[in-house]
């Protein structure tokens, strides 16, 4: 047995420090079956969710045999608007009152000479809708009775001011892609920081640091070990659900950069825990606001100006333009920018925390 | 060379004769406005066992982390192996090994890869794990995981893992504390083993009949200052009292006699009591706790 008179390369020590904590965290039972289980549990509710848009709003009708529905009916498919024609408004109304699949009903006049058109609306519907249908009513009155509508002549043109979301509606499939590799994210995070925490409590790190490895060598080691954990999870679950047939190098390097940004609030968390349960505690303190611009996403419209400013929303972000959206590298190279400074700082911190917890004991 | 603290006399110190494989000069170091490591300096040849000792918060452990390169003194200087360790820190615990009182293993792991892990840290090339655990009788629980295992198994692994690297310095910080009376004999065998290939080591404990009988020299420290550092037998010369108690039968009662070897007459005193009617004649001769309190005014405890 001899040893080595020379020092022990960097990179061999860091390895060997990454080898020795895939094998710790092959052998935890809870956090190996959180990854393997949350992984199949969320590629499962992906492929649940609806993966297209039915924004077609079924509006009920009633009238004499003055109003020809049938042409209505076709034109109006084509907006968003199915047509179905009641034999009485006692049936209309029942129908609206079921709101199943009728939500708005409309009762055209018998009488034309006193034109007054009933518009029912159902529970639940928004404000917004009820102003529209209450306009729509008398659009498809004279439609239906072959009259021209009250306002013609004038020629409209139609300019969307950025990008043309309302045109190209997101399926809740894809607005979830971001929560999910969130919730991947939570689960190595997780993982790292009972890793570091138990390096801690444990004193084993005292062991690594009497050896030629520095701190440094350990910290790098977790850094990169955390990184890569949290990359290959979110890029499995990723491919499992699609979400790299579109750009997938910009979606790989946003993985990226968000495992950098998660691996440092895991030091960080690893750092500040002393048990498992405050290693738990202290990740979901952490982590659950960092939700917040997933579950943002999961509603329509722009984020609020707060949530721009958390750091993991320019990861949700850029999820959700390159898969949903196809943004390229110029649409998305701020936000990677933003994110990649986010990750810095975060590995920064966690990395500096550590290194004073690791000197002090 | 001076090997003790300055308020001793210097024919207390011993001259080792060769390059110290450990050497500290006037180490200081303070947490905060505390002053836990006071001017100590200190001295271990090749093959020599010096025995730390001190109370809790004696400075034991401040200075053992100095010296293993985990903390850095205010002053002062560590040179092992005849590198300094400032500029060689690296190239130094590429040749040393620290067994820590606490278990620190990894123990979702097995021994072996235990060892193995540590191993590659120390770039051993030929690292045989099973003369390691055999010498630690573990080789039949090689490739269990440490999670199983005993207190004295896992104190018994943490030897086997301090000299994986054949270091040329050893450092054991109360190596044998709460083992069973086997357990402790084996790592004390270990040790001497250690010590009789060459390897320079220092041994902290709290059991003063082992740093009686373990160390070569023994050096006290109290308050963060070396009180003393020289042979157990010297510091009984110079410090302690040698007595002989003496019981004997007169009629029907039992007589004990204690006399002072070191007062003028005892011998005659002592010849005069052996007859017929001695029943057992004791010698005592003071031990290193009572020479530490003498020093101290405090216990080690």
């Amino acid at each position: 047995m001899s040893s080595g008179s020379d020092v022990t390369s960097k990179s061999t020590m860091v390895r060997a420090i990454m080898a020795k904590d895939l094998k710790e965290f092959s052998r935890d039972r809870f956090y190996v079956f959180m990854s393997i289980l949350g992984l199949v549990f969320y590629v499962l509710i992906f492929w649940l969710l609806p993966s297209e848009v039915d924004e077609t709003i079924t509006v009920g009708v009633v009238g004499s045999e003055q109003f020809d529905f049938t042409e209505v009916s076709g034109r109006a498919e084509s907006e968003g608007l199915a047509i179905v024609e009641y034999e009485t408004t006692d049936e209309l109304k029942a129908a609206v009152e079921e709101g199943d699949t009728v939500v708005v009903g409309m009762a055209f006049p018998t009488d034309l000479s006193n034109p007054t058109i009933e518009v029912y609306i159902g529970p639940g519907v928004p404000p917004s809708l009820e102003t529209a249908m209450t306009g729509i009513a008398s659009e498809i009155a004279y439609a239906a009775a072959g009259v021209p509508p009250p306002v013609s002549g004038f020629a409209t043109e139609e300019i969307i001011l950025g990008t043309d979301r309302a045109g190209s509606q997101v399926s809740l499939q894809e607005k979830f892609k971001p929560m999910l590799a969130f919730m991947v994210l939570i689960v190595e995070v997780l993982a790292l920081a009972g890793l570091v925490a138990s390096e801690i409590q444990n004193r084993t790190v005292k062991a690594i640091t009497v050896t030629p490895a520095k701190v440094s060598d350990f910290l790098t080691a977790k850094a990169l070990f955390g990184t890569s954990l949290a990359f290959v999870q979110v890029v499995i679950l990723l491919v499992a659900v699609r979400g790299l047939d579109n750009g997938p190098l910009i979606m790989l390097t946003a993985v990226f950069l968000g495992s950098v940004l998660a691996t440092g609030f895991g030091l960080l968390a690893g750092s500040i825990g002393k048990d498992f349960m405050s290693v738990i505690f202290w990740s979901m303190l952490i982590f659950i606001p960092l939700l917040i611009p997933a579950m943002a996403l999961l509603f329509p419209g722009e984020a609020a100006t707060w949530i721009t400013f958390m750091p993991s929303y320019p990861l949700a972000q850029v999820l959700i333009d390159v898969s949903a959206y196809g943004a390229g590298w110029s649409d998305v190279a701020p936000l990677l920018g933003l994110l990649a400074l986010w990750g810095a700082a975060a590995l920064g911190m966690g990395w500096l925390i550590l290194r004073k917890r690791v000197q002090t004991l | 060379m001076p090997l003790a603290g300055r308020d001793w006399p210097t024919e207390r110190h011993y001259d080792l004769g060769v390059i110290a494989s450990i050497r500290a000069t006037e180490l200081r170091y303070s947490y905060g406005d505390t002053l836990a490591v006071n001017d100590v300096s200190l001295d271990v040849a090749p093959g020599e066992i010096v025995g730390f000792l001190g109370p809790n918060g004696a400075g034991k452990s401040t200075t053992i982390k100095i010296l293993t390169g985990q903390l850095t003194p205010d002053s002062g200087s560590v040179t092992l192996l005849d590198l300094d360790m400032a500029s060689n820190r690296e190239a130094i615990q590429a040749r040393m090994g620290v067994c820590f009182e606490e278990k620190n293993h990894y123990n979702k792991m097995t021994a072996r890869e235990n060892l193995e892990f540590f191993g590659r840290l120390f770039d051993v090339k030929d690292l045989d794990a099973d003369a390691l655990l055999e010498k630690v009788d573990l080789l039949d629980r090689a490739d269990d995981r440490v999670s199983t295992y005993s207190k004295g198994m896992r104190q018994r692994l943490m030897i086997a893992r301090t000299i994986s690297n054949t270091p040329d310095v050893l450092f054991f910080d109360e190596p044998t504390d709460g083992l069973d009376p086997v357990s402790a004999q084996a790592i004390r065998r270990v040790i001497k083993d250690e010590a009789s290939r060459g390897a320079a080591v220092l041994l902290t404990t709290h059991d003063m009949m082992e740093a009686d009988s373990m160390s070569d020299r023994v050096s006290f420290i109290n308050e963060g200052h070396v009180l003393v550092t020289d042979t157990p037998e010297n510091l009984k010369l110079a410090y302690g009292q040698r007595n002989v108690r003496v019981r004997s039968r007169t009629g029907g009662e039992v007589e004990e006699v204690v006399i002072p070897m070191d007062e003028e007459g005892a011998g005659e005193r002592l010849r005069g009591l052996v007859t017929d009617d001695v029943m057992t004649i004791h010698t005592e001769e003071a031990t290193l706790e009572d020479i530490f309190i003498q020093m101290a005014g405090r216990g080690l405890e």
